[in-house]
């Protein structure tokens, strides 16, 4: 499991660094969200994009213990 | 058509709302009940070595982050005074036996003529010969004291270890009993991970561990040997004998406290350093067999 990110001399804990890659890519793919079809079907949209802000921050970190490897980040 | 419509509206969000719980609740299982911790020590006991007698240094047989052997002399402390000393309490010996021998002479002789001497007289020279005799015996064991004082001079190693922040050079002169030299114990090396308490109940004595060495890819392994009894509880004052004294503040916001959990080391990567000091982050792995414990709910 990896829980310290090593960058640039600083130590930090991979959950923000997790955290933050999901805020930027879930920012992202807001765009491409509105152009599914059926988006009006939503109630609140601010709900799919918290949906998927969690999901991509779980995903990564699942990724990153499971198959990055300690090397490049220690 | 109207109302189909809100429905599905209402479905789907529920849908959505409940991918995010999902999602939480993943996270926190990762980040806040699993037992781990970026906040572990490498630790090793601490042998404080003074020296037995006082005196000059006159000469240092080690140097800085030397590796010792149990026994091996690290310092000697002037012996030539030790050995006058020696010498002193030899002499002294010698001229008690003198002294006895002749004392038990005359008491021989006394008794041989018990016709021509006063009882007194006999019982005098008996009595200084019982004298002698036990500071004979004074200055048997003054004369091993000083040979003792003579061995100790020369310092050693009680344990196998790793001397530390040494700057001790010849001519220092050292007190008896004050700490001079630090040696690291080389088989206490352990790592202790500091984990919060939320987290202890899924660790178990027995649990295997991985530990990983800021800086250092490979893992090494270990187990959990045993959990610190207690520690110190912050809120309250006071010691023994005395009243509580509790703190009147609360706050409304509180941390973990953490508990130190030593862990055993099994497995050392060729190469791999242990420094006491390092940082270590501490992974505890689950055991078949380990009893579930009731956490309180969600979780």
């Amino acid at each position: 499991m990896i829980e310290e990110l090593h960058l640039f001399g600083i130590y930090m804990p991979a959950a923000l660094v997790w955290a933050s890659i999901a805020g930027l890519l879930a920012y992202w793919l807001r765009n491409l969200l509105q152009h599914i079809p059926h988006y009006e079907l939503l109630w609140h949209p601010g709900v799919l994009e918290l949906a998927l802000f969690a999901l991509l921050w779980w995903g990564l970190t699942l990724l990153a213990d499971n198959f990055l490897p300690r090397a490049w980040v220690s | 058509m109207i109302r189909r419509h809100e429905i599905l509206r209402t479905c789907i969000t529920a849908v959505v709302i409940g991918i995010v719980l999902a999602a939480i609740y993943a996270l926190w299982l990762r980040y806040q009940v699993e037992p781990l911790t970026r906040d572990g020590k490498v630790r090793a006991d601490l042998v404080p070595i003074a020296a037995d007698v006082s005196g000059l240094i006159t000469e240092v047989r080690i140097h800085d982050d030397e590796v010792v052997r149990k026994g091996q002399i690290l310092l000697v402390i002037d012996r030539p005074r030790y050995r006058l000393a020696l010498d002193q309490a030899e002499a002294n010996l010698a001229t008690q036996r003198v002294v006895l021998a002749q004392a038990m002479r005359e008491d021989r002789r006394n008794q041989a003529m018990p016709e021509l001497l006063a009882a007194e007289v006999i019982e005098q020279g008996h009595a200084r010969v019982e004298s002698l005799r036990t500071a004979l015996g004074q200055a048997v064991a003054a004369r091993d004291l000083a040979r003792l004082n003579l061995e100790r001079t020369y310092v050693r190693a009680p344990v196998d270890g790793t001397v530390s922040n040494m700057t001790l050079q010849p001519g220092i002169y050292l007190n008896a009993g004050k700490p001079a030299v630090a040696l690291v114990y080389d088989h206490s090396l352990r790592v202790e991970g500091y984990f919060e308490e939320t987290k202890l109940p899924a660790v178990h004595v027995g649990d295997p561990a991985s530990v990983y060495l800021m800086g250092v890819a490979d893992e090494i392994r270990g187990h959990v040997e045993s959990i610190a009894a207690g520690v110190e509880d912050r809120e309250r004052g006071g010691g023994d004998a005395q009243l509580a004294n509790v703190n009147p503040s609360f706050t409304w916001v509180r941390l973990a406290q953490r508990i130190p959990v030593r862990i055993a080391i099994d497995y050392l990567p060729p190469n791999a350093r242990l420094i006491p000091g390092q940082t270590a982050t501490v992974v505890i792995h689950d055991r078949p067999g380990n009893k579930p414990v009731h956490r309180s709910l969600p979780w």
